[in-house]
């Protein structure tokens, strides 16, 4: 360890001078060879186009399937790659799981050998603005028919498209059914002779009642806080419509000082100062912080997404009930009705080009997309896919499952939803904010000024591609 | 960290050798492999990552352009990132700083610290100790993190024991989650960490200064802390030149901790770190230009960390005290 011992001179940084001059050339061309992709794919083998084969998949092929491993597990692909390997002697479809989409899967797509379908989801997702010219277009999956013979695009829920649709390209076929509201025991509720909120007015004297039982309204934890901003929006967008839907999508310049905004976070800071929210969420980790929700009870709401109960499974106390209604509205008067739906398809699927078996991930899709593959996942995972019709009566026993279908049923065409903030990778900057704010350490303006200037900033980035909504 | 060896001598002038076949085989295998492998494995990767620098990459396309120092501009004009590297000077100078005062300390009483008469030895038990002081060190550091991610919930283990002592305050109190703790409970998880290994390294330090040099220094009358400032620091400052580095390299990296603790960069993101940062910037953002300048930064800054660490040691005289090497 004696590098001081080293003498500095003349001489020995005239080498190093060398030894750098040297490298130099030898880094460039390293350096170029990274990132310089070998061509490889780009459809693959042309197989026999037919009723049973639309896409025209090889024989004797292999279909390379990668899926996240998250709430959904990855069985249900497998599952469909079972029913395809029957229908289509000699193809192997193997599907493997990830947790991490894009960390593993960018070495493939620079390479230009990415899989045949990718379910691109979880916190590690690809951003689609990165990867969308190297997709294929999947409108003709949607009007292929499914193996039972009817055209796909009838069989599904509406606004399952648009979540997947980028400028004028249908990118990303989103797999599974995501309601976002809130979420209660209906037990709990029906013991206290509680009515169900539909504004926030209604959510606030409902606070004060929780208060009598000792009880909070809500409850957050510190990687879960952006739920209540997923929640803040839905509601400013019931109230004012497509108009504060566009302005926070296209990220323009005081989309969040829209009056309907304004008057959510107004409402929420209300609450937040009556003491209705359980104090010390942002030291909370989430998970912990739902099961004091779904097995303490101690705050009776909770805002999320329709996969909170697959996530709670094992931490619901028994007699739940869970069920779910749609997010309030201002005061009842807004843009769109009640009944109004924020929901999207989530779990998005794409087919790379240049992946080796393009025509294969496309027919797994349509697999998937069939009434046997739809149903066995409503069972398994006790979430609606997007076929429409697979879920019985009885929700296979869950109250939260029937609840959503409820919900869908009752919204028909009043389906909105939003994408701005996984589109452009802003969840993990809004966090800190949120935190703060539900901790009740910020005021309305702040949490405004805040989350203008972090869109802004996006805005006003050249090298960050937009998308534009309409 | 090469290894050590002194170039004082003044070599004398060599004629030139032979290349015998011994010779040259010897020379590729012993230089001409290592260097091969530090030059592909080492330096060319990190060359790459500055030429990636300088371009628009999105990592998921061979496809990018040259854009100059773009990225860097824009980097310093980010002020997230400004705060990450803000958090993460203050974990460089204070972890090295605690962790090995703690350490050094430690190392002095089980050493030397124990009673003042018969032979010098250390506190009674204090195998023991040293065995318990080195647990937290073979825990895995993500283990680590999520063990104290939970001890600090509002509802843990930290906030019982302090209301039961009558502080109410620190009911339903959220250390991770408050901006005035956050850092410093992050801070204290780490040192928590660390602290037994480098206690066993300066103790190995400490043995191997001979007994008589103790026993000298208690003749003429040295107290206990007299001995650790005037003799068992100067005599062990390589070890712990070597240690404030080491620990210092982890403290600007420290993504593992904080992962556990605080994923997300904690309230306000007063315990956002720079590799965390860059984690996000190109994995989620598809920004691998702009995160590589992250990487270049945060590699400059480790190199201007260890260069002030070496300097520090120079200017206290560190070469003339004879410290062993």
């Amino acid at each position: 360890m004696n590098i001081e011992n080293v003498s500095v001179n003349r001489r020995n940084i005239l080498r190093g001078a060398v030894a750098a001059a040297v490298l130099i050339p030898f880094s460039t061309t390293l350096a170029s060879c990274a990132a310089g992709g070998g061509g490889g794919g780009g459809g693959g083998a042309k197989g026999e186009v037919s009723a049973d084969n639309p896409f025209g998949l090889a024989t004797d092929t292999k279909i390379d399937a990668v899926v996240f491993d998250g709430g959904y597990g990855t069985d249900y692909a497998e599952f469909a790659a079972k029913i395809l390997e029957k229908n289509h002697e000699g193809v192997t479809a193997k599907v493997s799981a990830s947790t991490q989409i894009g960390q593993e899967l960018q070495p493939r797509f620079v390479g230009g050998n990415p899989p045949d379908l990718v379910d691109n989801s979880g916190a590690g997702n690809i951003g689609f603005n990165t990867i969308l010219d190297q997709l294929e277009d999947l409108t003709d999956v949607i009007d292929a028919n499914n193996l039972e013979g009817d055209k796909i695009r009838d069989t599904l829920y509406g606004g399952v498209m648009e979540p997947g649709t980028f400028g004028d390209k249908f990118a990303a076929l989103n797999y599974v059914m995501t309601i976002y509201g809130l979420w209660y025991s209906k037990s709990l509720f029906d013991e206290n002779g509680w009515e169900a909120p539909t504004t926030w007015a209604d959510l606030k004297d409902l606070g004060a009642k929780a208060k009598e039982q000792d009880k909070y309204l809500f409850l957050w934890g510190k990687e879960a806080a952006t739920y209540y901003q997923t929640l803040a929006i839905g509601s400013a967008i019931k109230q004012g419509g497509d108009e504060v839907r566009l302005a926070l999508e296209n990220l323009e310049d005081g989309c969040w000082s829209k009056p309907a905004v304004q008057d959510v976070f107004n409402a929420m800071k209300e609450i937040i100062d009556a003491g209705y929210i359980k104090p010390g969420g942002s030291g909370t980790q989430f998970t912990q912080a739902q099961s004091q929700w779904s097995l303490d009870q101690s705050a009776i709401l909770y805002p999320s997404g329709s996969w909170i109960e697959n996530e709670m499974k094992d931490q619901t106390k028994d007699g739940f009930d869970m069920v779910g209604i749609p997010e309030p509205s201002v005061d009842g008067n807004g843009k769109m009705p009640a009944e109004a739906i924020h929901s999207e398809a989530g779990e998005p699927f794409i087919v790379p080009s240049q992946g080796k078996n393009v025509a294969g991930g496309k027919e797994l899709l349509r697999v998937m997309l069939s009434k046997e593959s739809a149903t066995n996942f409503a069972k398994e995972k006790l979430a609606p896919p997007i076929v429409s019709g697979v879920v019985p009566e009885d929700g296979f026993g869950s109250t939260a499952l029937v609840s959503q279908t409820n919900m869908l049923d009752a919204a028909g065409e009043n389906v909105f939803t939003f994408r701005f903030v996984n589109l452009y990778g802003m969840n993990q900057d809004q966090l800190p904010i949120w935190n703060s704010f539900l901790d009740g350490k910020m005021s309305v303006g702040d949490l405004t000024k805040k989350l203008q200037g972090l869109t802004d900033n996006i805005r006003n980035d050249d090298s960050v591609d937009k998308i534009e909504v309409k | 960290m090469g290894p050590s060896g002194s170039l004082i001598q003044k070599a004398p002038r060599r004629r030139r050798r032979k290349l015998t076949f011994d010779y040259v085989s010897f020379m590729a295998v012993f230089l001409g492999l290592p260097l091969a492998i530090f030059l592909i494995f080492v330096i060319s990767p990190f060359a790459q990552a500055v030429y990636y620098s300088l371009t628009d990459w999105t990592g998921f396309s061979p496809e990018m352009n040259f854009i100059g120092i773009d990225n860097y501009v824009k980097l310093f004009q980010n002020s997230t990132f400004i705060t990450s590297m803000g958090n993460n000077i203050l974990l460089a100078i204070i972890v090295p700083l605690v962790t090995l005062s703690i350490a050094l300390l430690f190392a002095t009483l089980i050493t030397v610290g124990g009673p003042s008469h018969g032979q010098v030895r250390g506190l009674g038990a204090s195998s023991f100790y040293r065995v318990v002081s080195f647990f937290p060190y073979v825990i895995p550091a993500i283990v680590i993190g999520i063990l104290w991610a939970q001890i600090y919930t509002p509802s843990g283990l930290l906030n019982g024991i302090l209301t039961s002592l009558g502080i109410d305050s620190a009911e339903g109190f959220a250390w991770l989650g408050d901006e005035r703790t956050a850092i410093w409970a992050t801070i204290f998880v780490i040192v928590w960490g660390f602290v037994g290994f480098y206690m066993v390294l300066f103790i190995a330090a400490i043995k191997g200064i001979p007994a008589e040099t103790f026993e000298a220094v208690r003749i003429d009358g040295a107290g206990r802390f007299r001995t650790a400032i005037s003799i068992t620091i100067p005599l062990i400052r390589d070890n712990i030149q070597t240690a404030y580095i080491y620990v210092g390299i982890m403290a600007l990296d420290a993504f593992v901790y904080m992962a556990a603790l605080n994923p997300f960069g904690g309230p306000s993101n007063t315990t956002l770190v720079m590799s965390q940062y860059l984690f996000r910037t190109a994995f989620t953002k598809g920004q691998f230009g702009q995160a590589s300048a992250m990487g270049v930064v945060l590699a400059v800054i480790t190199l201007l960390f260890a260069a002030a660490v070496f300097t520090v040691n120079r200017l206290t005289g560190g070469k003339d005290d004879g410290g062993r090497s």
